[in-house]
Parts: C-alpha cells; sequence; structure tokens
C-alpha cells in the first residue's frame, strides 16, 4: 500500500520537473524576454521578498479569510438545503426550478450587481464565494440524499426510526461520500470566486496582488500569487480527502 | 394463544399502465411458534405479502391481526430478514445487530447483541465491517440482528437466495436450531422447493398473476425433515405439479 502511494508521487512530479526545466530552457534561450516570462530566479528572488516583507502571508490569510467565510457559509446552507431537497420531494419541487435557474448564471456576472448591493468591502466577496461554491454542495448533497438505498432507509422503518434517527443513521452516512464530492468542487470554485472578486474590487488579497503586479508589469509576483492559489487549493483538497477517509472507516 | 390471522387481503399497486392485482384473497392463519414457508415464482407477490405482515407496506382491503391486535404498521413483535443482508455498511457487526435497541441501556444492549452474536456464531466479529464478513457471516448477522430485540414473528424474506448451495443448506440447518431454542414463529418466503419442504411445518404454495394462495401443504412429519426420504420427494413432486401443471397432460393421449 505504502509503496504504490510512493510510486504515485513519484510518477506524478514528473511532470511538474518537465514543466520547469522547459520554463528555464526557453528563457535561457531567450525565447521570451524576461518582462512576459520571468526566469525560475526571479520568481523565487520575488517570493523570498514577499515573505520577509510579509506581504505573501498578509495577501493569503486575507484571501483564505474570505475563502473560508462564504465556503462555510455554503455548506452550511448547501448541506441543510441538499439534505432537505434530497430527502423531501416536497420541498424540491418547490426549490428545483428557482434554483436551477439561479444556477445557470455565471458568478462573473453576478459581481456587478453584488457590488451594487454590498459595496465592495468584506460582504460582497464572502457573497461572490458564496454564491459560487453554493451550487456543487447543494447538488451533490442531494444527489448523494437520494442514493441512499432504499433497502436501508426500509430496515429503518421496520425499527420504527425517528425521522431524525433515519437522516443520522442511514442517510447521512450514505451521503457522506458524495457530499465530499460537493465540498471538493466547491472549494475549488471558492479560489475561482475569490480572485475574481479581487480582481475586480478590493485592495488586498492574492487576486488584488496579482492585479496590482500586472500594472506595475511584475510577471514574477504574478506567478507567485498564482502559484501560491494552486499549492493551497491542493493542500485544503488533500486536507479534505484526508478528513473523508477519517470520517468513513468503513471505506476502507 | 392466538397467532396471526390474515383475513380476505388484496393488495393493489398502481402503475403507469393501471392497477395490477398483487395480491387477491389472501386468507391464512399461523400460529403461534409455527414455521411456515411460503413458495411461489418471482413475482408471486410471496414479497410484497411478508413486508404487508412487517407493515411495511399497506394492504388495499382485508385485515392482519395478531393476537388481538391489527397490524398498521412496523413493530418490535416482528423482526425480518430481507435477501441482500441490508446491514449498515458504516456502523460495525455489533452496531448493525444492535441497530433496533434504541430504547435499552447500553448494558442491555451490549449483552443482547453479544448474545445474540453467539447464537449465530459470530462471536470475535464485533468490531468487524459488513463489507470484510463473507455473504453467508454477513447473513447470520442479519438474522441475529432480526432476533436481536427478540420479535414474537420472525419474517425471513428469501434470506439463504443469494447463498451458494452448500452454504444455504448449513444456514437451513441453523435457522432450525434457532427456531427450535428460540420458539420464534418464522415465516419464510422462498423459491427453492427442497427449503420450503426441509424447513416449513406448512408450505403455502402461491401462483402468480394476481398472488394467490394454490395450496397448503403438511410438512411436519419427521420423514419430510429428511431430504433423501420418500415423503420428501412426494411432497417435491405434489409442489412440481402445482407448478407445471399444465405440462402433466395424461399419458393416454400422447400415444
Amino acid at each position: 500500500m505504502n509503496k504504490k502511494v510512493n510510486n504515485l508521487n513519484v510518477t506524478g512530479i514528473i511532470l511538474p520537473l518537465i514543466i520547469l526545466l522547459a520554463w528555464q530552457l526557453s528563457v535561457q534561450s531567450g525565447m521570451f524576454p524576461p518582462a512576459i516570462l520571468p526566469p525560475i530566479g526571479d520568481v523565487a528572488r520575488a517570493f523570498l521578498n514577499m515573505m520577509e516583507s510579509g506581504l505573501l502571508v498578509g495577501d493569503i490569510l486575507v484571501s483564505l479569510t474570505r475563502v473560508l467565510r462564504g465556503y462555510l457559509l455554503a455548506i452550511f446552507a448547501g448541506v441543510t438545503l441538499g439534505t432537505l431537497m434530497g430527502t423531501s420531494k416536497h420541498i424540491n419541487d418547490f426549490f428545483t426550478l428557482t434554483l436551477n435557474s439561479i444556477r445557470q448564471i455565471p458568478i462573473l456576472a453576478w459581481i456587478p450587481l453584488i457590488i451594487l448591493w454590498l459595496g465592495i468591502g468584506e460582504e460582497s466577496k464572502v457573497a461572490v464565494i458564496f454564491l459560487a461554491s453554493f451550487f456543487p454542495i447543494l447538488i451533490n448533497t442531494i444527489s448523494g440524499m437520494r442514493s441512499t438505498p432504499k433497502g436501508l432507509v426500509e430496515v429503518a422503518a421496520l425499527y420504527k426510526l425517528s425521522g431524525w434517527m433515519t437522516f443520522k443513521k442511514v442517510y447521512f452516512p450514505s451521503a457522506l461520500p458524495q457530499i465530499f464530492v460537493g465540498l471538493k468542487l466547491g472549494l475549488g470554485i471558492s479560489w475561482v470566486a475569490v480572485v475574481a472578486a479581487e480582481l475586480i474590487a478590493a485592495s488586498s488579497g492574492i487576486g488584488f496582488r496579482i492585479s496590482d503586479a500586472r500594472s506595475m508589469m511584475e510577471p514574477d509576483v504574478m506567478i507567485v500569487g498564482m502559484i501560491s492559489i494552486g499549492v493551497l487549493g491542493v493542500s485544503m483538497d488533500k486536507a479534505l480527502t484526508l478528513l473523508l477517509d477519517r470520517i468513513t472507516p468503513w471505506k476502507k | 394463544m392466538r397467532g396471526l390471522a390474515i383475513k380476505d387481503l388484496n393488495k393493489i399497486f398502481s402503475t403507469n399502465c393501471g392497477d395490477v392485482t398483487a395480491l387477491k384473497d389472501i386468507n391464512l392463519d399461523i400460529k403461534k411458534g409455527e414455521f411456515v414457508t411460503i413458495l411461489g415464482h418471482s413475482g408471486c407477490g410471496k414479497s410484497t405479502l411478508l413486508k404487508i405482515i412487517a407493515g411495511l407496506e399497506s394492504a388495499s382491503s382485508g385485515s392482519i391481526t395478531y393476537g388481538e391486535t391489527k397490524i398498521t404498521g412496523p413493530g418490535t413483535d416482528r423482526g425480518m430478514v430481507f435477501q441482500e443482508h441490508r446491514l449498515l455498511p458504516w456502523l460495525t457487526i455489533d452496531e448493525n445487530v444492535g441497530f433496533g435497541l434504541v430504547n435499552e441501556s447500553k448494558a442491555v444492549r451490549e449483552k443482547l447483541v453479544t448474545d445474540h452474536l453467539k447464537m449465530v456464531k459470530l462471536d470475535g466479529f464485533h468490531k468487524a465491517y459488513p463489507h470484510q464478513l463473507s455473504g453467508g457471516m454477513a447473513q447470520r448477522a442479519a438474522i441475529a440482528r432480526g432476533l436481536v430485540n427478540n420479535p414474537e414473528i420472525l419474517l425471513l424474506d428469501e434470506p439463504f437466495g443469494a447463498l451458494d448451495a452448500l452454504t444455504r443448506i448449513q444456514m437451513q440447518k441453523e435457522i432450525l436450531k434457532i427456531w427450535e431454542s428460540e420458539k420464534t414463529t418464522m415465516i419464510m418466503v422462498t423459491h427453492d422447493i427442497d427449503e420450503a419442504i426441509y424447513l416449513g411445518q406448512r408450505i403455502v404454495v402461491m401462483s402468480a398473476g394476481p398472488g394467490k394462495i394454490r395450496s397448503v401443504i403438511n410438512g411436519d412429519s419427521y420423514e419430510s425433515k429428511d431430504r433423501g426420504s420418500l415423503e420428501f420427494a412426494r411432497i417435491k413432486k405434489q409442489i412440481l405439479g402445482y407448478f407445471f401443471e399444465e405440462e402433466n397432460i395424461n399419458p393416454e393421449y400422447m400415444i
């Protein structure tokens, strides 16, 4: 088992190394001027400078706080409503048309209206993130609840379990893996949304930093910002995977 | 000591293509402590009948009474075992067996679970998850779950249908032993003729479309429990006659 994981990691590292090598070679060969594609060394230096000045950590914390606030709200609302819609036909019929229509609107189209309503402060960013990550969580929760085997629900009925106990003992554990699919998708989209919101209206955060670096012609800073988002996103996704493995020991 | 009384029971399902009569005029009395097998084709409504007795489905007309009370929903006086073990994958075996014991104290629950796991020869598997058990073992755990709150009736819906032939015979022997020691009324639905004869004191033969009781055969003699006996063969022939009567053309006309 362990060996397999190691093999996987080694295999997974090959492509990033190739990309780095290609990057370095194309810069050295003079194919791209440093103002378009900075050398890896410049990016590393920019990274160290930003770490030293606390700029990067500050930006990450600002963006991360926004992501977490919007995302946690979306988890709460998405899992709650998804549970209700996935277990009750009436509630589902009531909401489906409306939510499905809203879902078709791209998150970027929401931003102007959200800024109009909530200003350019924190609320509008949290709202954008909430709106973006709510739907994948909702839809996967509904689908998870619905795919609960009817036979197991029948067993709960046989023992006259209350609605709450049936939810707790049957529906919820059955839907958990699917809910986590939604949580992962929602998290990915949260990062998209926070950067989008910060690119348009913000004075701090990773998205702002990238946009600011564009106006200052600092491609190395842009790349540091982008890589940071990538690394953070992967780590949080991995954390969710570990959490799921931990709370679903029967899946091994 | 009144047992289970099924009276003029009908069940009609409404489907897209009109109403389908699943059960028609079912009348059956089952004594306390009796082992009754219900035999029939797939789709003859025998599982539906069992579900109505369990209280998971309601009858379209007619009634089922147990003792003095009319059955209107599930109750702890009736346990049920399904063809699939239906153990909850996220609960360990002891949690699964104790699933229905929500009102008991922890100590009582633990004792009951331990006793019943011992009864189905699963002691030592308390903390295993269902997917770690073989089909036969999982079905034993399901039987333990069905019996743990000491029901007066155990309903068995083709419980050994998915097991291999050897495990099935083993499980049939064990369920007989459990029946003899626990004195639980057993009602088992099956499509396995041998199983029905071997286990049932009475064998209820059902015909399909709509599901009706064709005949009730007495299979309670000592001989009929021996798969090699003449009596066993005689009952089997009689049952086969019910299912394939259209093929029993009088030989005289065949020549």
